[in-house]
Order: structure tokens, then C-alpha cells, then sequence
């Protein structure tokens, strides 16, 4: 495996840093897809770009790659400045030495696997014999070994897939950038394929940026997510930070949160506050101090930190059962606390009728997400 | 050398590049709108002007169209010529269409094929081959209906107007063909399904539903071939002026060449062409353009349900194959059978009189066959080669660089679609008298002529082909490390090939046998294959045209002989 020796070291990996990127749309630019957005992709790390479509994210993607050209900011590879608004200079995306994935795969059906796969090491001008060892060696590492002399259209989506992450790879990039690399592919297919992702991963550390709409790809591929909501960034974090504690709203919503409960502060805390609210008393943690009892707030309760019982019980906020979805591994049930709608999902077998009494506690331990919104 | 090095020592050039790029595609697009646009405004300055360019004013031509005897004759012979060829090519077109998509008739397939060969055999057969059928005296059918019926017994005569029509009939079925077929392959199972599910019978199935749904195609098909016959040239030209039948394209070769040269005239009645032209043509494309409205899911074609002929289907597979037949086979037979005869007369069609020496008199000793050939292979590899190469760099201009003057690209090459190749060569001819040292009288302006012509096509066929290129495929490429050149180079142009090799073939064919709009331009020294059948046809010896017309056709369907099967024909 010596012709991939850069996949196992991360030799080339590169930082990538993005300051201030502006980019405009329609007449006089004044559809701002993308507003003074400033981020560090630190190297050997995968950094995922996460919102609904029309956020920017593919548009930060596109002008790291060369392939749109920003109006305002500056983009660094490693020490390379590739684009920079002020001095004018715009590096064309051949000279970034860069991967990607696209969404569509974007495999050549005039070319064999092995020439798709080898086709950055021909455009590098490499000696005939170092590009076949190298795309031979890349073809054993995708788990392709001998379907190099096949076309596009002889292989599957995933094995296409594979294609496309080998022929990104295998030219010694500075940094890998997912285009929704799994959006295509079917529900069961994008699952195996993003533990594959996931598996590479850990065998390559290469820079990645990726860019997606589903909050699982993110959480799991994701060294950090950078939540983005038009054309800029609303948070930033651990997947773990962005799925306990979204600090707006939108980020909860994102995220997959549909509590949003108002509440009193009632004592503030270093990093947080204990906030009453029509579930009780609520342990919080949050993004910003500066809480003051009697504050107003949201908190974001997500639903599997409720518990539900029958009737009434010590403790527990009493409510009532709207309807009850049973979905295989939990129950959903959406109930009325005091006016309030709120959804949880619980996992016992426990079933209740729809208008039936029950009392809602959360869970022992259970710190929510104070909003700071 | 690092990337951060180079990109701090040339800033400006980086920047500058793709703005200096786009500059020159938009000087490429611009000088093709010029090309396409200046012919149809020389031929209307010359219309109205007394004598050459810039002289005064007048309408004296443009009343001349009608008050002058011949001039109102020729409108009206193009009135009925047009109507009768155009009926008859859209009753052959769509019935063949229609039998050979839709119903059970045997052999469709062949008949489809059958029915596309006369865009590859050279109009000039046709007419050769049916002089060689309908002579009213050495005709072959006549020849047999004689030996049937007592001696000169006249069945058919081609020497008149129904001759002329039925000839233009057939040789513009193809077309028709071309643009109904797709539509009626494609139909949607499913709405005519619903049809018969609501009640509807079979025949209420075809007046409601089939019919309805192909009408806009219907009226494109009608209106190419309005445009076609109204400005068809080969015909009128040469059947029609023996049978002294003037017509306007005629005409105006007459009045541009023949003593005395009235081109004030010419270019009036190149007027009108261009006029109907342009307006036909405007129609044409709203009605494709409408077209999309009733475009289904296509390619479904499988399931279509077939009207089965009864007791029809064999009286009816006869009479479309004898079509078929009639356009293509028979005549390339005819000219065949006349090639090796030593006269062409009644009294000749022996055993003995068959002889090579036509061939070798045509091949070795005729002085203009060589020179006149060698000029048309040069032009016809020129002229593709250089109609695909600037439809290349317009179509990117159009579709991937989105530039400034794309809309108007498009609007202007509508133009050549419309003007006949008769007007369109009036109007090159009157810039380039203009232009002292000028392209006139070389290959040059032939060639400036073809690709006016052509582009178009060329246009169609590149542009739907980069179409089908995701751009996803050329940004793969950037980002591998390949520069735009080397993108279009490894990836566009692979992938387009097919298309591109189609194009090229297209048109190759076509400039061989192109005449209506070289006539007026070229010289002796400049003589091409075309032209010079139209010196043997004047010299009225037809073993010798029979020779020369196979030889064009042979030089035409070498190279599509060699390469069709790497090429894709359909622009969509």
C-alpha cells in the first residue's frame, strides 16, 4: 500500500480557511446566498455543513472548490491563498488540489473505472506505470479490486459511490469536499454507505468538509457541525453540543427537536438555569449567561427525555393523551399539558388510549437546552 | 513552485483570464450573428435600389414582381407547386409515419428505414431517375405501357406541373416523416387508454386524441415543408425549365445570370422567398416550442397499442412500400440502368447497346469532373468541419457561459432556416461584388456560404448534445487538476462524439449536393460536383448525367459509410 501512503499519514491534508465570503445573486447582488461567512476547517478533520437547502452550505462548498466565484472574502488552502476578494486573485479549481464527491457521483461514462479513478493522476502528468499502481492500489482500498477495466454503468449505486470517493482521493488532496455525497442512494443503501464513509474515515484522516441536510449524516461523520441558515452560520460545535444543546430555535427545529417550551427563569446557574414550565421545573444548559430569575425563556425538550405514566403520579405534571402513534421500536404520543402541545416518545410497551389522564415528568437527570432565543 | 507563490505573482492575469475568454466567444457569437444576417439586408437594399448598392431609391422591382408577365407567372407556378409537393409531402409522411408506428403492418421497421433513404440520396437522382421513369418519350414506364398499349403511349409526363409536384412530394417525405414518427412512438399509453376506457372507438381514438396530440408537430412538419418547396431550386431548374414551368428560385437564377441580367429583380423576388421564409419559419418554431406543452413522458413507447389494418393490411403494406420505393430505390435503379446505356432512347433499351464508356468518358476524359470534385471535397470536409467547430464554440458560449448575446445568437440563427438557398446566395453575392479583393470568386466565399447555411444544423446538433453533458462531469474534471481546455478536451468532446460525427457527416452530405446556393457564387475556376451536373443536364445527354450524378453520390455516402456507426443522427 505504499502508492497510498499519503491516505494512512494525512501527509497533504491541509487547514482550509474561509473569512468573510460573500456571495450575491440577481441584479446588483442583492439575494445574499452567502453573508460574511467565517470559518476554520482545521486539518485531518471533518467538518460537516448542515441546514435545508437554500442555506449557503453548497455555495461555501462550491467557492472552496474554485467552481463559483465569491464576490467578497478571502479562502486559504493550507498557506495558499486561493481567492481573495481584495487583491483579485481567483485560483481556477485545477490548481487547488482539492477532491470532491459529488451528489450525482459524476463518474465519466466514456472512461473504465480505473481510468475515472486514475483521471487526477493523469492530469498531474504522472508517469504511465506510477498512475496504474496507484489507481490499482486505490481500486483494493474501495474494495474494487479487478473491476477496474468496467464501466459506469456496469456497477451499482454504492459501488459508483466508492468510485467517486476513490477518484476524490487518490490524487494526494489537500482537503475532500462532500457534495450530499449520499442523497441519491436509497434509505438502506445510505445507511451502509455512511458506515463505510465512517469506516474510511477512521483509516484516512484526511481535511473534509461535507455538506448535507441530514442531521444523522452529520452527527455521525462529523468531527464538528456548522448548523447554517441563510447564508450564515447559526451555530457551531460537536455533534453532540449541536444535538443536546441547540442554541436557537431554528437550530432545535433543524435538529430534530418539536418541544419548545416557554418558561420562567426561576435560579440561574453558571452554565445554565433551572427554568419552571408547564412540565415543572426544568434543569437547563445554555450558550449565554447572563439569566436573571424572572427572565423569560424557551426551553428545547426533546422528546425522549419525558417520561409518561398512567393516571396521576408524584412528581409528574398531570396531562392528557391526544393521540398515540405506535412506530415498531417506540410509541410516539402526543399529549396536552395545560394547553400545550407537546410530542414524546417513549419506548415501553405501554399504550394509552387517546383522551386518556396521564402525568408527564422528565426524565431522571435530564439536562435540557436553554434556547438563546 | 508553491500554489500560494503563483497565485501571489499573477493576481491580475488570473482575475483577467476568464474575462478576456469571455470577450472572445462574444466576438465569436457577434461575428455569427453578422454572418447569418447581412445576406437578407443586401437583399433588401438591393431590392429597392435602381441598380447596384447605393444607387437611388425605387420600387420599381418590387412592383415588377407581379406587373411583370413572367415574374406573376413564376408566383403563381410557386403558389401550386408549393401546395401540391407540400400536400403530398405531409399525406406520404404522416401516412408512412402512422403505418409504420402504429399499426400492425409487417415489415415497419424496413419501412421506416426505406422512408429516411431519400435524405441521403442526392435530389439530383431523383429528378435524373424520374426523367429516366416519366420522359414522355424514353420513359421507362411509358417504354412499357407502349409495349402494353400500341406505340407512344404517354402514361405519365413528367414535364409537367403534377410531374414537378410529385417528385418534390417525395423528396421531401423524409422530412415529415422525421418529425412526426418520434411523436407518434412516444405517445403515452396511458391517455389513449383513458380514451377507450371513456368510450371512445378506435377512429374517435385517432380524430380525438392521436391526431390532436401531434398537431403541433404536425404544423412544423407542414411548414419545413412549405419553406422547403418554396424555395427548392433543383427541380424547378431543371425539369421545370425544360418543361417551361418558371418558377421563382428559376427565376432569379435566370435574372441574376442569364442575359439580359435583371438583379434588381432577382433580389425582389428573393424578397418574397426570404419573407415567406421567415415567417413560416417564426411559426414553425412557436409551434415546437408549443410542442412542449404536449410532450409526455417520452421514450415509454413500448406499450403503445397497435391499430390493427384488417383486411386493409396487406393492400395497404403494398402501396407504402411502392412509395418508399418510388423516392428512393427505383429512381437510384433507373439512373443505374440509364448509367450504362450508349443512348437513351426508345429504340435503345438493347442488350447491346449497354456499355462502360460513359463511365470511363466521365471518370478520365470529362476535364471538369476531377477539378470540380476535388473543390467539393475540400469544401464539403471544410465546411462541416468548420460548421461544427463554430456551432462548438457558440454552443458553449450559449449554454455554459450564459453570455450577454446568447438570446440574440439564437434569434439569428433562425435566419438561414428560413431564406432559401437561392436568396441566400443573392445576398452574399451582392456584399461580396461590393468588396474590391474581396472573397468573390474564390473557394472562399463558397465555403462562407456553406456555413452560413449550415450552422444551424450544426447548432441543433452540438447544442443538444452539451446539453447532455451534467455539468457535474466537467467540474469532476476542474477539480482532478484538468484546466477548461483540457476538460473539453478529455471529457466534452468524448462525450459528444457520436453527435459531433453525426453533425459533421450531415452536413458533408449535404454541401455535395447543395446547389441553390453556390449557383450564383461560384466561377469556372471555383466549379464544384453539384454545378457541373447542372452543365451535363444543360447538355441534355443523360447516360452522361446518369455517370455524373452516381459519382455524387457515391463521394456522399463514402465517408457515412465509414463512420455512421460511430455517429448519433438525432438532434435530440
Amino acid at each position: 500500500m505504499a502508492d497510498l501512503q499519503h491516505l494512512a499519514t494525512g501527509t497533504e491534508a491541509s487547514s482550509v480557511a474561509v473569512k468573510g465570503l460573500t456571495k450575491g445573486y440577481g441584479p446588483g447582488g442583492v439575494v445574499r446566498a452567502l453573508n460574511e461567512f467565517t470559518l476554520d476547517f482545521p486539518a485531518g478533520e471533518c467538518t460537516v455543513l448542515l441546514g435545508p437547502s437554500g442555506c449557503g452550505k453548497t455555495t461555501v462548498l462550491r467557492s472552496i472548490a474554485g467552481l463559483l466565484p465569491p464576490d467578497q472574502g478571502r479562502i486559504e488552502i493550507g498557506s495558499d491563498i486561493v481567492f481573495d476578494a481584495a487583491t483579485g486573485v481567483l485560483a481556477p479549481p485545477e490548481k487547488r488540489r482539492l477532491g470532491m464527491v459529488f451528489q450525482s457521483y459524476a463518474l465519466w461514462p466514456h472512461l473504465s473505472i480505473a481510468d475515472n479513478i486514475g483521471y487526477p493522476l493523469a492530469a498531474a502528468n504522472l508517469p504511465k506505470q506510477a498512475i496504474q499502481a496507484r489507481t490499482e492500489a486505490m481500486l483494493e482500498w474501495i474494495g474494487l479490486v479487478g473491476m477496474g477495466g468496467r464501466f459506469v454503468h456496469e456497477l451499482s449505486g454504492g459501488q459508483q459511490q466508492r468510485v467517486s470517493l476513490g477518484r476524490a482521493l487518490v490524487g494526494n488532496p489537500r482537503a475532500v469536499l462532500f457534495d450530499e455525497p449520499l442523497s441519491n442512494l436509497d434509505a438502506r443503501l445510505r445507511e451502509r454507505m455512511r458506515l463505510e464513509l465512517l469506516a474510511l474515515r477512521q483509516r484516512a484522516p484526511f481535511t473534509s468538509i461535507y455538506v448535507t441536510h441530514d442531521q444523522l449524516e452529520a452527527m455521525t461523520l462529523g468531527d464538528r457541525v456548522v448548523v447554517m441558515r441563510a447564508g450564515t452560520i447559526e451555530q457551531v460545535g460537536t455533534p453532540e453540543d449541536v444535538y443536546k444543546r441547540p442554541r436557537t430555535r431554528f437550530t432545535a427545529d433543524f435538529m430534530g427537536i418539536p418541544n419548545l417550551v416557554d418558561g420562567v427563569v426561576r435560579a440561574s446557574l453558571p452554565d445554565g438555569a433551572v427554568v419552571e414550565t408547564v412540565l415543572g421545573p426544568l434543569r437547563t444548559r445554555g450558550w449565554r449567561g447572563g439569566w436573571a430569575d424572572g427572565d423569560r425563556c424557551t426551553v428545547a425538550v426533546r422528546p425522549t427525555l419525558l417520561s409518561i405514566s398512567a393516571g396521576e403520579s408524584d412528581g409528574a405534571r398531570p396531562g392528557r393523551v391526544i393521540r398515540s402513534v405506535f412506530q415498531g421500536t417506540s410509541t410516539i404520543h402526543v399529549i396536552d399539558m395545560a394547553g400545550t402541545e407537546l410530542t414524546l416518545e417513549s419506548f415501553s410497551e405501554e399504550r394509552h388510549a387517546d383522551g386518556a389522564a396521564i402525568s408527564v415528568a422528565p426524565v431522571p437527570g435530564a439536562v435540557f437546552a436553554l434556547l438563546d432565543d | 513552485m508553491t500554489a500560494a507563490g503563483h497565485a501571489a505573482a499573477a493576481p491580475q492575469a488570473k482575475r483577467r483570464l476568464p474575462a478576456r475568454e469571455r470577450a472572445l466567444f462574444a466576438a465569436i457569437a457577434l461575428l455569427a450573428v453578422v454572418m447569418v444576417s447581412y445576406p437578407v439586408v443586401l437583399v433588401f437594399l438591393r431590392s429597392i435600389s435602381t441598380g447596384d448598392i447605393g444607387s437611388p431609391l425605387t420600387l420599381e422591382w418590387l412592383s415588377a414582381l407581379v406587373d411583370s408577365g413572367r415574374s406573376r407567372e413564376a408566383l403563381i407556378n410557386t403558389a401550386i407547386y408549393t401546395a401540391g409537393s407540400s400536400s403530398l409531402a405531409m399525406i406520404l409522411g404522416v401516412g408512412l409515419s402512422f403505418l409504420a408506428a402504429r399499426t400492425d403492418m409487417p415489415g415497419s421497421r424496413i419501412l421506416g428505414l426505406m422512408a429516411m433513404m431519400p435524405i441521403l440520396v442526392p435530389p439530383f437522382i431523383l429528378v435524373v431517375g424520374w426523367v429516366a421513369l416519366a420522359d414522355p418519350n424514353a420513359g421507362l414506364i411509358n417504354i412499357a405501357a407502349s409495349a402494353l398499349a400500341g406505340p407512344r403511349t404517354v402514361l405519365v409526363n413528367i414535364n409537367t406541373m403534377p410531374g414537378l409536384i410529385w417528385m418534390t412530394g417525395l423528396f421531401l417525405t423524409p422530412y415529415v416523416y422525421l418529425l412526426v414518427a418520434a411523436g407518434f412512438r412516444n405517445c403515452d399509453p396511458a391517455m389513449e387508454e383513458a380514451a377507450r376506457v371513456s368510450g371512445a372507438s378506435r377512429l374517435r381514438l385517432l380524430t380525438t386524441v392521436i391526431l390532436p396530440l401531434q398537431r403541433p408537430a404536425l404544423l412544423a412538419a407542414l411548414l419545413l415543408v412549405v419553406i422547403m418547396s418554396a424555395g427548392d431550386f433543383i427541380i424547378p431548374s431543371t425539369v421545370g425549365l425544360k418543361a417551361r414551368i418558371y418558377m421563382l428560385p428559376s427565376l432569379i437564377w435566370q435574372n441574376e445570370s442569364s442575359f439580359p441580367q435583371r438583379p434588381g429583380l432577382a433580389a425582389a423576388q428573393s424578397m418574397l422567398l426570404v419573407v415567406i421564409g421567415l415567417v413560416c419559419i417564426y411559426f414553425q418554431r412557436r409551434a415546437l416550442q408549443r410542442g412542449g406543452r404536449y410532450t409526455l413522458v417520452a421514450g415509454k413507447g413500448a406499450n403503445v397499442s397497435q391499430f390493427a389494418l384488417g383486411r386493409l393490411r396487406y393492400p395497404l403494406t403494398a402501396l407504402a412500400f411502392l412509395f418508399a420505393l418510388c423516392s428512393s430505390v427505383l429512381p437510384i435503379l433507373a439512373v443505374g440502368c440509364m448509367a450504362f446505356m450508349r443512348f437513351w432512347a426508345p429504340y435503345a433499351m438493347k442488350l447491346e447497346n449497354v456499355t462502360l464508356r460513359h463511365f470511363h468518358y466521365m471518370l478520365f476524359e470529362y476535364p471538369q469532373v476531377w477539378p470540380s470534385a476535388r473543390h467539393s471535397l475540400l469544401l464539403g470536409v471544410l465546411g462541416a468541419s468548420l460548421c461544427v467547430l463554430l456551432a462548438l464554440a457558440l454552443c458553449w458560449y450559449m449554454v455554459r457561459m450564459r453570455g450577454r448575446f446568447a438570446g440574440l445568437v439564437q434569434y439569428a440563427m433562425v435566419i438561414p432556416l428560413g431564406v432559401p438557398g437561392i436568396a441566400l446566395g443573392v445576398g452574399i453575392l451582392s456584399f461580396w461584388i461590393l468588396v474590391p479583393g474581396g472573397i468573390y470568386g474564390t473557394l472562399w466565399i463558397l465555403l462562407l456560404a456553406y456555413v452560413t447555411a449550415h450552422i444551424p444544423v450544426a447548432i441543433q446538433f452540438v447544442g443538444s448534445a452539451l446539453h447532455r453533458i451534467h455539468t457535474d462531469l466537467e467540474e469532476a474534471s476542474r477539480i482532478s487538476g484538468r484546466s477548461l481546455i483540457g476538460t473539453i478536451r478529455r471529457i466534452d468532446l468524448p462525450l459528444m462524439r457520436p453527435a459531433l460525427i453525426g453533425c459533421w457527416l450531415l452536413i458533408y452530405v449535404v454541401i455535395l449536393r447543395e446547389i441553390s446556393l453556390v449557383i450564383l457564387l461560384y466561377n469556372p475556376s471555383t466549379i464544384v460536383l453539384s454545378v457541373g451536373l447542372m452543365d451535363v443536364w444543360g447538355s441534355g445527354f443523360y447516360p452522361e448525367l446518369a455517370v455524373y450524378s452516381l459519382l455524387l453520390m457515391v463521394l456522399g455516402l463514402i465517408p457515412v459509410a465509414l463512420l455512421s456507426r460511430y455517429a448519433q443522427f438525432s438532434a435530440d
